[in-house]
């Protein structure tokens, strides 16, 4: 510490201009030479804002290490999921949010769609939308997971977006019915009739629906689609769970009485009872229970992925459950509201002004990845892990090869000949087979937070002996220099020779071998994860983030899986290598010269 | 001369000792019961008491009872006659295993080398040559970003064009699957599908190889003997091509033969991407499914081509600098 202070601390004798050209600390003039050189300052000013970014991005985006939604899989980059049309301002009909992408209706019976449209590969929502003459005049719009639904005012449903698990192969039967609601689910449709019989088509493997009369498909008066199920509402007021599994949301409470209204979340369902109170049963467990205090009676609601939105007589909006993506972020604006839309993380409010306020999950900055996590998130925290671990492994290593270096060179005889095998050994050791093989024999019966330690002791451990032979032969320079003299003859001990009066001489050598180590140790690091040897997922690294990505697939249609990790990683280790560089050139300006 | 070597060889062999009993501790220490995965597919066949004979019987077989020193010996002695243990995941000794991926390195290696060598040398004397030119500081700049690149984001970045984009070159494998061909048509298809990893390769070592060259021709060039040449009235090309780089050629050469030998080791991750059936593909797979024969077998020849890649280092250092062997 005291010698820290010492080099960089400031003086406490100021000294006037003059002063100061006609004599500079060696220091200041490895300082100066640094800072002229416009390559390196341009690495050291790079990698100082990719540093804090990673130092503080994380508090304000801190990781779900549990975080799977399927919804949400592999979105291109983009924050447009909120952008709804301007032609929809002061003529909103109704909004349907399907997985990435909303569709919105308008009073003259036009319908957009907004948000991330692509749905697959090749599957664009937005581009495959009928055009008008073949929608002909819509009353109502339903977006799933990937296709969409629109009923037109001569009672015709028409759907698009993909159509592989049959979604889109509309049955004779429900040709010939007088449909009043349609709802598109995960891969799958439905439709009901003004009868009350509800029908549907697409994927009835993953879905767990059984229409038949026995198991109450009629008298139905609306439907609320959940995550692979589907909740009904009869006329008469009683819910009713159209599946055939048995499941927390399946089991409908017995003393509900005559219920005004339903709407479900991705595992559960809300009921509106006589009395204006609300019940939640399934699924609930991220804090959707947690029903606000709310003044007036509740007019509508819907439910996203997990969260719930409700409307009251007074024109306020109520959001709870999960904030994860700010979906229950009521903004301030949403005064005097009318009526309410959204669903999975979108919200949309429609003012009695008719204007659209929004809030919710906008879309994701650098993209999800193949679990639907923010690949941003992921960036962020991965990053810190692994400067994070590179720094730390720079420590150990540089504290190993200062002290094996400093009393190698200094004491000579055998001690030095012992150290110098010693080094030799360790720097025969392939350097990543080793660290693959360590980390997997010992790090495989360790907690998550044992490995990462272990990984940093292992890059520590056997990347110094290059920094020792560098101490060894500059203490080896200095040992015979006329201040060490004047300290032996002194009677300063030897340690105190080595470690307060000749490390200090060495320290600029240090510091460079040390930054090119850090960059060393960041790419080693990186590269252990990406062999699935270093930190494992789901806990992010720059390294493992890559891991999954060598196939055709996610190299061209995914490129943001990749692109972006690679980049911060190559940027940062780019700058690094360039502050060495120049560290190296500003303290020796001969090498300069190579 | 002779006693320098022969020094360095007793070195050598100390360390490569040293290195196989920590390695040999480390694979000792795995958690798992090799002689019950042995005899695991004999259970619920045989009845249990035979099941227990055939389990110590594979105990016996394998040593395992042994106390450490006796098993290293043990193993040492088979390894030094060529016997490297029985894979586990191949169900095959190791040495049959091994045999075809390390032909597959080395070739891969030995294209990668040359490609690298072809382009770096011509490149670091002309840097050298204009040195702080335009060109130069441009050629700086890429070889800090070359070195400072990841092999596989390289590999990334290339398949992404090459591969994805132009189509030129397969993704992985080394061969069209169920390729019929022989002779010509399979040494073309071979080379159609290594090509990409060996660009991958070579471009990944452009830059330390191009620094390297340039640093030694630019301390060659400021010899007297050059100033010398010069005078004289020597063409430039002359005194470049054969009074520097003839001079800059030894520590070049110091350098080629430690990359060479260095490049085994980076060869884990391009395989790994690459899909390509070599030495370190075998250890990651070794180490992956608990094969730990295969893996300990290729580690150990990791570390000879470690020690070897020294041994010439220092000898080659020797030649070109006899003032290295008085010192020792």
């Amino acid at each position: 510490m005291k010698m820290l202070k010492h080099l960089f601390g400031k003086r406490d004798k100021e000294l006037d201009i003059m002063q100061e050209e006609a004599i500079q600390s060696p220091f200041r003039t490895v300082v100066r030479n640094f800072v002229s050189n416009k390559l390196s300052m341009g690495g050291l000013v790079i990698f100082l804002i990719i540093f804090l970014i990673v130092l503080i991005g994380p508090i304000f985006n801190p990781i779900d290490l549990s975080e799977q939604e399927e919804t949400q899989i592999n979105v291109g980059p983009g924050l447009k999921m909120l952008d709804v049309p301007d032609e929809l301002a002061g003529n909103v009909k109704e909004i349907s949010t399907g997985s990435t992408f909303s569709v919105g209706l308008d009073n003259d019976g036009n319908v957009y769609v907004w948000g991330y449209t692509k749905v697959s590969n090749r599957i664009d929502v937005a581009d495959d939308m009928p055009s008008k003459d073949e929608l002909g005049k819509v009353v109502s719009v339903s977006a799933g997971f990937d296709h969409v639904m629109a009923l037109n005012e001569d009672g015709e449903i028409i759907t698009w977006g993909s159509d592989r698990m049959g979604q889109c192969q509309l049955p004779m039967e429900v040709k010939h019915e007088k449909i009043k609601q349609i709802a598109a689910g995960y891969q799958i449709s439905y439709a009901l009739s003004e009868s009350g019989e509800i029908f549907c088509w697409g994927n009835e493997n993953l879905n767990d629906v059984r229409l038949t009369r026995r198991n109450g498909n009629s008298n139905i008066a609306k439907i609320s689609v959940a995550n692979t199920t589907l909740m009904a509402l009869t006329e008469d007021g009683e819910v009713r769970h159209m599946g055939s599994q048995s499941s927390d949301i399946s089991k409908v409470p017995e003393d509900l009485g005559t219920v005004k209204d339903i709407a479900t979340t991705a595992d559960a369902c809300v009921a509106l009872l006589e009395d204006g109170s609300l019940r939640i049963w399934g699924k609930a467990n991220k804090s959707e229970r947690e029903i606000p205090e709310m003044d007036g009676e509740i007019v509508s609601m819907f439910g996203g992925r997990y969260h719930i939105t409700v409307l009251t007589d007074q024109g306020t909006v109520y959001s709870w459950g999960s904030n994860a993506k700010h979906q229950t972020d009521v903004p301030k604006s949403a005064q005097n509201v009318v009526a309410i839309y959204g669903g999975t993380y979108q919200n949309y409010a429609v003012t009695e002004s008719g204007e659209i306020v929004t809030w919710g999950l906008k879309g994701y900055l650098l993209g999800s990845d193949e679990l639907g996590r923010d690949v941003f998130t992921r960036i962020l925290n991965g990053g810190r892990m692994t400067m994070t671990i590179g720094a730390i492994s720079v420590i150990i290593s540089t504290i190993i090869g200062i002290i094996i270096g400093g009393i190698s060179g200094f004491f000579g005889g055998w001690v030095d000949i012992v150290l110098q095998r010693l080094t030799e050994i360790v720097s025969s050791l392939p350097f990543l087979p080793m660290a693959m093989i360590l980390t997997s024999i010992i790090g495989n019966s360790m907690s998550e937070n044992a490995r990462i330690a272990l990984i940093m002791v292992i890059l520590g451990v056997l990347s110094w002996p290059s920094l020792a032979r560098l101490v060894r032969a500059q203490v080896l320079a200095e040992r015979e220099q006329e201040f060490v003299t004047a300290a032996n003859a002194m009677g300063v001990k030897k340690g105190a020779i080595v470690f307060r009066h000749i490390i200090p001489n060495v320290i600029s050598v240090i510091i460079v071998s040390a930054t090119l180590d850090f960059a060393y140790c960041m790419l080693t690091e990186s590269t252990l994860s990406f062999l699935g040897f270093g930190v494992k997922l789901p806990r992010p690294t720059w390294g493992n983030m890559l891991n999954g990505c060598v196939s055709s697939v996610v190299i061209q249609n995914y490129w943001w899986r990749w692109v972006f990790p690679a980049i911060m990683l190559s940027i940062c280790v780019i700058c690094i290598n360039m502050i060495g560089d120049g560290l190296r050139d500003a303290i020796d300006p001969k090498s300069n010269e190579r | 001369m002779l006693k320098y070597v022969g020094k360095r060889l007793i070195y050598m062999v100390g360390v490569f000792f040293v290195v196989s009993i920590i390695l040999f501790i480390l694979f000792n220490n795995v958690p798992g019961d090799r002689a019950l995965n042995q005899v695991q597919n004999l259970r619920g066949k045989v009845s249990d008491e035979t099941f227990q004979l055939r389990y110590q019987e594979a105990r016996d077989k394998l040593g395992l009872d042994d106390p450490i020193p006796v098993r290293y010996v043990k193993w040492m002695g088979n390894l030094l006659r060529g016997d490297f243990g029985y894979s586990s995941f191949y169900k095959k000794d190791v040495i049959d295993v091994l045999g075809t991926p390390l032909l597959n390195t080395i070739q891969i290696n030995i294209m990668a080398t040359i490609i690298a060598l072809a382009i770096t040398i011509p490149l670091g004397i002309h840097c050298a040559v204009k040195k702080f030119s335009k060109f130069d500081n441009a050629i700086q700049v890429l070889t800090i970003v070359g070195y400072s690149m990841p092999q596989y984001i390289i590999a990334l970045v290339f398949i992404f064009i090459f591969a994805v984009k132009l189509g030129w070159f397969p993704i992985s494998g080394m061969n069209t699957p169920n390729f019929q061909g022989t002779g010509l048509a399979f040494v073309l298809d071979r080379i159609h599908y290594l090509a990409l990893p060996v660009i991958v390769m070579t471009v990944a070592s452009l830059g330390s190889m191009t620094r390297y060259v340039r640093a030694a021709m630019i301390d060659a060039l400021r010899m007297d003997y050059i100033r010398t040449a010069r005078a004289k009235g020597l063409r430039e090309k002359v005194v470049i091509y054969s009074h520097a780089w003839r001079n800059a050629l030894l520590p070049v050469i110091t350098l080629i033969i430690s990359w060479f030998m260095s490049i085994f080791m980076g060869s884990i991750v391009i395989e790994q991407i690459f899909q390509i059936n070599g030495i370190g593909k075998m250890y990651y797979v070794g180490l992956m499914n608990q094969d730990y024969d295969v893996a300990l077998a290729v580690n150990m020849l990791y570390c000879v081509i470690t020690l070897i890649s020294n041994l010439i280092t220092d000898l080659s250092y020797g030649i070109v600098d006899p003032r290295v062997r008085i010192n020792k």
